[in-house]
């Protein structure tokens, strides 16, 4: 299954908030929705459920434009919020069922995900008795407990603690695994990098960089290395002005171009005791302030 | 459709399980039973008191008249004609009397000053103290025998005379106001209950969804349309059941206690609404309830914190009231007919109100009734599918309450 989004513009009022976006995103990938506060995260995201329509553009689903009885799509809102009053199946089941399953699967499949995720014990009890992490645990049932076909996970991680957000991961992968369009939007680059094959960042309302994520990496010149060694002064005044110290004691060799890549490798290791030896690539938090905080320095004159 | 069963069943419980609810529809069902009863109970206490001491019980009267042959006259009729006093005479200075009066040893006082005229002393005047008027009358009448008598007429022919009865009928062709009086007012006023207290319970759902961001995911789960009609539809159904609780039960408790309650034309009269009446007054509440309800939920939405929907909605309920003040004054007018009750029972916020009140105390041809009634129908499903429009644009505006025009805007746009 491919959803895309094609050349969609949208405008509240006077502003305009996407120009010209457009997204693809696959089956059993994870699609990483990048870009700073305001960028037009959300609204993609709104338009892309059909909460309210795009002034132009279209929504594709394998081609065609989608239809929202067919498709479903499991929604982890950034702006977290159930009822807090209430007993915790009763809304789970509410929901399940808003989106077309009958009571008794709905029960089910809550069942299933309140045990998957370890919260069983807070079947029948009040949403406003349970700490922030496991709030989050009980919203995140209401995006999966109606098996959808596209998840959209908005800042999935945060609050999360360590153990928690493990558990997210593997569940995460396992609905990656059975082939779904898993879409991601976090500011938190380490878990889109370790999920993510394919990122956009927004920026403005503009898609700034749309892509495979080890093509764009690989798309950078790979004129720099990177080296670990306990000799670091040793390399250090060898190499001169090329090279530079990082802040977590790792060597960054320039290299007057990427064909040098292998003769200074070759050197590097007969030379010194070296750790470890490799080709820079950047991160993708170096690329999201690349590409988002250029336009944002843009943004504020 | 699905959708919005499943919404209308989600909010339905929440009015079951709000205690706030459950509670003040059993209290008033209560209160109901106990008002019905209350003759019942009354009658109790009445049997046990012995009727010897019933004289002793009453308060006391005193006449004091100077001229002898009419205190013996007056003392026999007054004691007649006020059957809840203990009547007697006295021959005590004026001061005195007044001095019991102001005490409480005694209710009230008659002095008369001759044969047509007299001062009546009391020590606080009731606005419904009748006494005076009574006298006068009394007072009247045996000056009348004693001139008829003089005038060398029987004393039993005088007295024919003067206990003369008239039958006298009245044949109302159109509605008697009188006998519809009290269930139209009964349903303005449940009208205006429900619906200030039925509206405000949509608002607050509506944005204590909002407020708890409940909102981000209902929006992208529901269809806005189903959420609105869903959300107020259950707000009439509670209505309606509390309604039916509180008015079932009257009607039970009534018959239980019908022959303590005697004649009482009020009551036989609210009980006994003609049944095309009835169903006028189901058809108007319904469609008044949901308008109202309607517009209730749109404005909500509009509204980021919960302290301000008092504000947000004041417009709505100023209109509500407007209608209401226009019928109430009317009513109580006697014309139900004039220039501005007719507009009123044509605009859809006023109409439930004023038409109704119309049909029940007035002759209103059909084509009117009709078109009130279709216009009624029309606006409803106008402004509900707008409230969900409004819902829909308003539930995602965070913030400052946005300015009417920015609404309208996205509206159209949407």
């Amino acid at each position: 299954m491919v959803l895309e989004l094609l050349n969609i513009e949208k405008s509240f009022g006077e502003k305009k908030v996407l120009t010209d976006v457009s997204l693809k995103a696959e089956g059993g990938k994870a699609f990483g929705l990048l870009g700073r506060n305001g960028a037009g995260k959300t609204t993609s995201i709104r338009i892309l459920m059909g909460v309210f329509p795009a002034d132009s553009g279209r929504v594709l689903i394998d081609g065609a434009p989608i239809d929202y009885s067919k498709i479903g799509i499991g929604y982890l809102p950034e702006e977290r919020g159930l009822y807090p009053k209430k007993i915790i199946l009763d809304q789970l089941t509410y929901f399940a069922e808003l989106k077309g399953m009958n009571r008794k699967a709905a029960v089910k499949a809550v069942d299933y995900w309140l045990e998957r995720l370890g919260m069983t014990e807070y079947r029948n009890k009040k949403l406003e008795t349970l700490s922030k992490g496991n709030q989050q645990k009980i919203q995140l049932v209401t995006a999966l407990s109606h098996d959808p076909d596209i998840i959209i996970l908005d800042e999935p991680f945060s609050g999360l603690d360590p153990v928690n957000a493990m558990l997210l991961k593997d569940v995460v992968k396992e609905e990656i695994r059975r082939g779904k369009i898993v879409l991601f939007s976090s500011h938190q680059m380490n878990y889109i990098e370790e999920f993510c094959d394919c990122i956009a960042i927004l920026n403005q309302g503009k898609v700034a960089l749309c892509g495979e994520m080890h093509t764009i990496k690989r798309n950078y010149p790979r004129d720099r290395l990177v080296v670990r060694s306990e000799k670091a002064d040793a390399i250090l005044s060898d190499f001169g002005s090329s090279c530079t110290k990082t802040e977590d004691g790792a060597l960054m060799i320039q290299l007057a171009s990427p064909a040098d890549k292998k003769p200074v490798m070759i050197r590097l290791t007969e030379q010194y005791d070296v750790d470890e030896v490799k080709v820079f690539e950047p991160s993708l938090n170096d690329i999201f302030v690349q590409y988002a905080g250029d336009a944002a320095k843009e943004g504020e004159q | 459709m699905k959708q919005f069963g499943t919404i209308l069943k989600f909010e339905l419980k929440n009015y079951a399980k709000n205690k706030a609810f459950v509670g003040i529809t059993i209290f008033l069902v209560v209160l109901i039973a106990a008002l019905m009863f209350l003759p019942r109970i009354i009658a109790l206490f009445e049997n046990e008191d012995p009727s010897d001491d019933a004289n002793e019980s009453l308060s006391v009267m005193l006449i004091k008249a100077d001229d002898p042959a009419q205190a013996e006259m007056v003392k026999e009729t007054f004691a007649a004609s006020f059957g809840d006093y203990n009547v007697q005479m006295t021959d005590e200075e004026i001061h005195s009397i007044k001095d019991k009066i102001t005490s409480g040893d005694v209710e009230c006082a008659f002095v008369l000053n001759g044969p047509t005229s007299f001062t009546y002393y009391v020590n606080n005047l009731s606005m419904y103290d009748m006494n005076p008027d009574i006298a006068s009358e009394v007072l009247q009448q045996i000056y009348q025998m004693n001139a008829m008598i003089g005038g060398g007429m029987s004393a039993e022919d005088a007295a024919g005379v003067m206990s003369i009865r008239i039958d006298g009928e009245v044949e109302s062709l159109g509605k008697d106001q009188m006998q519809n009086f009290f269930y139209t007012y009964i349903m303005i006023f449940a009208l205006y209950m429900v619906i200030l207290l039925y509206g405000q319970m949509v608002a607050m759902s509506v944005a204590t969804e909002k407020s708890s961001r409940a909102m981000e995911l209902l929006v992208t789960s529901a269809k806005p349309l189903n959420m609105m009609f869903g959300k107020v539809l259950a707000a009439c159904a509670a209505g309606l059941i509390q309604l039916v609780a509180i008015f079932g039960s009257a009607l039970l408790f009534y018959n239980v206690n019908k022959s303590y309650w005697g004649d009482n034309g009020i009551i036989d009269s609210i009980f006994n609404i003609p049944p095309e009446l009835f169903v006028y007054m189901l058809v108007f509440f319904l469609l008044g309830f949901l308008i109202y309800a309607f517009l209730y939920g749109a404005i909500s939405s509009t509204v980021s914190k919960l302290e301000d929907i008092n504000t947000a909605v004041q417009p709505v309920t100023y209109l509500f009231l407007f209608g209401f003040m226009v019928v109430m004054f009317s009513m109580s007018g006697g014309n139900v007919d004039h220039l501005l009750m007719r507009i009123c029972s044509y605009l859809p916020f006023t109409s439930p109100m004023a038409m109704f009140t119309r049909i029940a105390m007035s002759t209103v041809p059909w084509y009117e009734i009709a078109l009130s009634i279709g216009i009624l129908i029309a606006s409803t499903f106008g402004i509900g599918v707008l409230s969900a429009k409004i819902y829909r644009v308003g539930v995602l505006m965070y913030g400052t309450s946005p300015k009417i025009g920015n609404i309208i805007k996205a509206v159209w746009k949407a």
